[in-house]
């Protein structure tokens, strides 16, 4: 009889692995539990440590900063004044202004290796517009803010609408312009004449109080509004979608397509910005400026912990990778240093960052 | 309970499937071809508002682009479709989201780096001026999770950490506010799940029956069709093979509608 009720359940689990058992699961996960597990606003248990995880990029950076700003300072007394903070930021400032969009271009998933001949270019445009055509220097830095857009926008167009990979469009683009600086400026230097207290001078490269150099007031405004955009608007959503899962953004209705092509155009303007510090500085462009400089500035963004294939990254980290890029460089000039040591320190930093970040990442997996 | 009422162009939890009741949807004599091959032939086929079809069928059966014409993704050669009896032509996915039809598609089309509410609003964010009203976005995604009795922990998760069926609900979940969808399209949704995760699924199915949505659900799984279908569509070579409500039929009919009865 027992044996009989046994094999008679057995039975029904055997045949009722069709409809009813599932049905009865389901009835059954229904009935209970349900209220526990209701989705949530907030973070919290194992997903809330697995999300800090994720948050660990900006977390490393920003721990490598400190750590370097303390060994430093234990290194040389020299290092903590305030007038080599001010100096350091001051050095990083144009740099961080050019990286502000190429952080945007990073996390949609594209790269501009042409921002150093943008930036050269533009500095031997501007300086022309002012010597030679006697343009008001306002004026003559809004064209090439527009011109440095235009440049985007051909970058952008080449990339986005023929399929071609912006490394090799933007690696042509850099041959082309720094072609073209030589060529405007016959490969000799463009003097500005303006009076020592124009405003334009000051502005670009003057100091408040006497102190702060304005140049880094630039960095902070440009990476205020850049950090703004990217992390409170639609288009900052839009610019992580498109990096993240160019599929998904595009069956969403995100025109990703545009959203680059925007990026590459914001990089291009802010390359004229940045062209307009430094000849505020100098009052001389150079046709040679900007060689070699697109890769300090892929380097603070990638030391920034914005992933080269997109979807992640933010301008709090690529600050903080450019912050330790100068602090390297002032520290070895501190510390005495060959200067032929500096571009072994900067290499290693950022394989160094990169290792980290891969090994971060496969633990999330 | 009383949350459901505030979901967006919910229907009534109604009977299911009433006859006489007007079809949701229905597609009269559709035909659809790629070339040479004749990938759908003369297909009638209709879902009743609060009803879940299984649609079944071997591979090149025809399926995929049955549901692609209902998505608008693809225009049928010929034949009609109607909307509450009422004749419609769809030329992209966006006007079949219009009239209350949403796809979950079979990659899901999630970003993984950024949380359950941004997948959820994702292209379609809300701002105040030109900022993004995150709060909204937060409460209105925990809302539709939460109607849909998803287990996700939290909507500020990044979709990457989350499980199979855990990303299943999310683009449900997507689907379901986007179109204040009265048919949710889900071609395949636990093909790539375990066992416990494809339950889940399959609650998450149940969930919007019980809301009043109708939900068109491609599988190769008939222990999970018979488990969640009130009608089984079979499609054999671009034909409609058969239709059978679930309690009037079993597996092997349908694998014998699905092969072909000459095969057995």
């Amino acid at each position: 009889m027992e044996q009989d009720l046994q094999s008679q359940n057995l039975q029904q689990e055997a045949s009722g692995c069709g409809t009813n058992s599932v049905d009865a699961i389901l009835d059954e996960l229904e009935s209970t539990g349900a209220a526990e597990l209701l989705t949530r606003a907030g973070p919290r248990g194992l997903r809330d440590s697995l999300q800090a995880l994720l948050r660990m990029r900006e977390f490393s950076i920003l721990s490598a900063t400190i750590l370097l700003f303390i060994a430093l300072s234990l290194a040389t007394p020299l290092f903590p004044q305030l007038d080599n903070i001010l100096l350091v930021a001051r050095q990083i400032s144009i740099l961080a202004v050019i990286a502000t969009g190429v952080t945007f271009l990073f996390i949609s998933g594209e790269i501009d290796l042409s921002i150093g001949s943008i930036y050269g270019f533009l500095g031997i445009v501007l300086a022309s517009l002012i010597a030679k055509f006697e343009l008001n220097p306002w004026l003559a830095l809004l064209v090439v803010v527009i011109l440095g857009a235009a440049i985007g926008l051909v970058n952008g167009t080449v990339t986005t609408r023929f399929g071609i990979p912006s490394f090799i469009v933007t690696l042509g683009m850099l041959s082309i312009l720094r072609g073209g600086a030589l060529l405007a400026s016959g490969g000799w230097p463009v003097m500005i004449k303006l009076p020592r207290d124009d405003p334009f001078l000051n502005i670009t490269s003057g100091h408040v109080g006497g102190l702060v150099p304005t140049q880094v007031f630039w960095m902070i405004g440009v990476m205020a509004i850049g950090g703004f955009v990217l992390s409170k608007t639609r288009f900052g959503s839009h610019v992580y979608a498109t990096g993240g899962n160019q599929e998904a953004a595009i069956l969403a209705g995100i025109n990703t397509k545009w959203v680059k092509t925007i990026n590459f155009m914001i990089t291009g303007a802010l390359c004229g910005i940045a062209a307009a510090l430094l000849l505020g500085q100098h009052r001389n462009a150079f046709p040679l400026t900007g060689t070699g400089y697109e890769l300090d500035i892929i380097a603070a963004v990638v030391i920034g912990g914005t992933p080269l294939f997109g979807g992640a990254g933010s301008i709090l980290g690529t600050f903080l990778g450019a912050a330790v890029l100068g602090m390297i460089t002032n520290g070895l000039v501190l510390l005495g240093a060959s200067a032929y040591f500096e571009p072994v320190a900067k290499g290693s930093i950022i394989v160094a960052a990169i290792l980290v970040d891969t090994l971060i990442r496969k633990r999330r997996v | 309970m009383e949350r459901e009422e505030t979901l967006p162009a919910a229907t009534s939890p109604a009977a299911p499937t009433a006859i006489g009741e007007r079809p949701l949807v229905e597609l009269r004599g559709i035909s659809k071809a790629f070339g040479h091959v004749q990938a759908l032939q003369r297909v009638d086929f209709c879902v009743f508002p609060g009803e879940v079809v299984g649609l079944v069928g071997d591979n090149g059966a025809g399926k995929s682009t049955l549901i692609k014409i209902i998505s608008g993704a693809y225009q049928p050669d010929s034949g009609t479709i109607l909307i509450d009896g009422k004749p419609v032509t769809f030329h992209s996915p966006r006007d079949a989201m219009m009239m209350g039809i949403a796809t979950v598609y079979q990659n899901l089309a999630l970003v993984d780096q950024r949380d359950v509410a941004a997948n959820i609003f994702l292209g379609r964010e809300p701002t105040t001026g030109i900022v993004i009203d995150r709060r909204r976005m937060v409460e209105e995604a925990v809302q539709v999770l939460q109607q849909l009795r998803s287990d996700i922990p939290s909507v500020e998760v990044a979709v990457g950490l989350l499980s199979g069926g855990q990303r299943q609900a999310v683009a449900i979940a997507r689907a379901v506010h986007q179109a204040a969808a009265r048919l949710v399209i889900m071609d395949e949704p636990v093909a790539a799940l375990g066992i416990e995760e494809s339950r889940k699924v399959l609650r998450l199915i149940k969930q919007l029956k019980a809301q009043g949505r109708a939900v068109i659900v491609i599988s190769h799984n008939l222990e999970h069709v018979f488990s969640v279908a009130d009608r089984i569509v079979v499609l054999r070579r671009g034909r409609l093979a058969g239709v059978r409500r679930r309690e009037d039929t079993n597996a092997a009919e349908i694998v014998r509608l699905i092969v072909g009865a000459e095969h057995l």
